[in-house]
């Protein structure tokens, strides 16, 4: 797994490529304690290089989305492939999150 | 120093002095300052030497040889010869007391550092390692102030240790931390620095401390008198060697003591897991009901249950909860008792019912731990051929009915403790004979292969699909089978749990 993090504007993005799961899980989830306190975050999570999810990686972003909402932010995500999206659907966690196709269109969402 | 090398090496000058009386010589002596020091023959003070020839040392003039009775050029430059040699012997003593000097305050360092390792031996934390290493540095190396940091490779707090408390501020501290950090060299600031005349300090050395191959602490120095010269430089770096050497051992205790709670947690967390499941399985007319579960050595939180009662529906869940260990463990036994009061209890339970006051039960805690749980409940009337359900955000469930195509169950509401209501609705499907349901875990489907590929949900269905016309008995024997097969019975992350029914042939 690597993960990128970047500032565009006011918003946090991470990219995650590769596994998303137990044994990768930490880093990330330490980037998204900083930054879903902040007041009114917003955060991007480019899931676009991830190859695999499991169920220690969605519970850290259901974390980080009930965070966000808490401090009257939120968090979108972006760039699934299908065997990811599978498991989101599976799961009605599509439902939950708001998931766009590309970072661009994640990003308008914010800026709009 | 003159007068040191006479009384040391007397007879050697004296046979000097024997060799120019013979040659004709009337006296030979060593005068500094015009003062004798010594003379031969006795009694012949040398008022008036006919030759003279300096002994130097370091450029300057130390005294003389003079030599009575005897002029011209070659007596001049045998005596200036003589002068020279000794003062070439002086030059070497000098060389010699600086070496012996510099030995015994090597030998004083190391016996220092000895006893700095001595005296870590009983340290238990890093902490403690920091301050001491901090304390004797500053003895050693006789600065008046000085700081300690160490940034953990886990996600425990950074450490800075001062003396005293308030010698620099930290901000300070740690600037000059992560440049080191960067060059991997020491840093030495002097008075005209502006950053140390801002907080009255006039010189510091910051040294960085390699942990494990790279920089992970560094210590600093402040206040010497007189400044940081090579030696004092060296010795801090052999103090930093030796903090890096107990901060590395000190690590190594701490996973060796990481580990061993972990593997009594661990074994502690299966047992409540294998205790809290089912020990018998329930006889439902109708139904042929198998379940098993194998715990991962870092037990998850799997769980299934039945609810079997006189004259009330026969209900069953299973589940898994997110985490690991101990937690995982507890929040399980929190979910199956949540589940399977309702489903005891409640007057005319339904797997929705069931489900959304369980989720109600559960929410407030699980979003304050961050966790969630996907269950699957579902409730059948013996004797009737009809499954009533409802799915929690679980997944891979999979109906493969006698006379269709296995096809995955989805989710009709996202797992427990996401939302604060749960979306829920009962669902049916038909479950006669041969009918077969089965609810697995996500242990199935996240099984790894050697290349760390996993089987998937697809794989997961086509095996269901193969295996439909077994009994439940020995579709749950295949699946464990199976699965171990393609990890290629590799240990695996994650808990197996399985709970299959089959309608029974009538």
């Amino acid at each position: 797994m690597e993960m990128k993090t970047r500032l565009t504007g006011a918003i946090q993005v991470v990219e995650i490529a590769g596994r998303f799961d137990t044994s990768t899980v930490p880093p990330v989830a330490a980037w998204l304690e900083q930054v879903t306190v902040v007041p009114g975050a917003q955060v991007i999570v480019n899931l676009s290089g991830t190859t695999f999810v499991d169920s220690a990686a969605l519970a850290t972003l259901v974390q980080a989305l009930k965070r966000c909402q808490n401090v009257k932010g939120d968090m979108y995500l972006c760039g699934m492939r299908r065997p990811v999206y599978m498991i989101f659907e599976l799961t009605r966690l599509d439902k939950v999150f708001n998931i766009f196709v590309d970072e661009d269109h994640a990003l308008k969402a914010f800026t709009n | 120093m003159l007068v040191a090398l006479l009384s040391s090496q007397y007879t050697r000058f004296a046979t000097l002095a024997e060799a120019w009386l013979a040659m004709g010589a009337t006296a030979f002596g060593v005068y500094q300052e015009d003062r004798p020091l010594v003379y031969w023959p006795a009694g012949h003070r040398l008022a008036k030497p006919s030759t003279v020839a300096p002994i130097k040392h370091n450029e300057s003039e130390l005294g003389d040889l003079r030599v009575a009775g005897l002029s011209g050029l070659v007596f001049e430059q045998r005596l200036r010869a003589d002068a020279d040699m000794i003062s070439y012997i002086l030059q070497l003593e000098d060389e010699l007391q600086m070496m012996t000097a510099d030995l015994v305050t090597s030998q004083d360092q190391q016996l220092a550092l000895y006893r700095l390792t001595q005296t870590m031996r009983d340290h238990v934390t890093v902490a403690e390692t920091l301050a001491t290493v901090l304390s004797e540095a500053m003895r050693m190396v006789k600065a008046h102030s000085g700081y300690a940091l160490f940034v953990p490779a886990s996600a425990q707090e950074p450490l800075l240790v001062q003396q005293p408390p308030d010698a620099l501020p930290p901000e300070l501290a740690w600037r000059l931390y992560w440049q080191a950090q960067a060059s991997e060299r020491e840093i030495s600031l002097g008075e005209h620095e502006s950053e140390l005349a801002a907080i009255g300090a006039v010189n510091l050395l910051h040294m960085p401390i390699r942990v494990r191959g790279t920089v992970m602490a560094g210590i600093g120095m402040v206040n010497r008198s007189g400044g940081f010269h090579a030696p004092d430089i060296k010795l801090t770096r052999a103090i930093a060697n030796q903090a890096s050497a107990q901060i590395e051992r000190m690590l190594l205790y701490q996973e060796m003591f990481d580990q061993a709670k972990l593997r009594t947690e661990m074994d502690l967390a299966r047992r409540v897991q294998l205790d809290l499941l089912p020990h018998t399985l329930p006889s439902v007319p109708g139904l042929d009901i198998r379940a098993k579960s194998q715990p991962a050595y870092q037990v998850g939180g799997d769980f299934y249950d039945f609810i079997v009662q006189p004259g009330r529906p026969f209900i069953f869940s299973i589940g898994d909860v997110t985490g690991k260990g101990l937690s995982a463990a507890l929040l399980m036994t929190m979910t199956r008792t949540a589940i399977h009061s309702k489903a005891q209890f409640m007057p005319y339970p339904t797997p929705e019912a069931v489900m959304r006051q369980s989720n109600e039960d559960l929410y407030a805690d699980f979003t304050r731990v961050g966790v969630f749980a996907t269950a699957f409940v579902g409730q059948y009337e013996p004797g009737s051929t009809t499954l009533m359900y409802a799915n929690a955000g679980h997944a891979p469930v999979v109906y493969r009915p006698y006379d269709g195509e296995a096809i995955l169950l989805r989710a009709d509401s996202t797992a427990i403790g996401i939302l604060p209501v749960s979306h829920c609705r009962n669902q049916r499907l038909r479950l006669g004979p041969n009918d077969l349901l089965i609810a697995a875990t996500d242990g199935f489907t996240d099984v790894r292969d050697a290349d760390d590929e996993i089987l998937g949900i697809d794989k997961f269905v086509e095996l269901v699909e193969s295996l439909h016309d077994l009994s439940a008995t020995e579709i749950v024997a295949r699946l464990f089978e199976e699965t171990d097969h393609f990890g290629q019975g590799r240990p695996q992350d994650d808990d197996q749990t399985l709970v299959v029914i089959k309608g029974a042939a009538s």
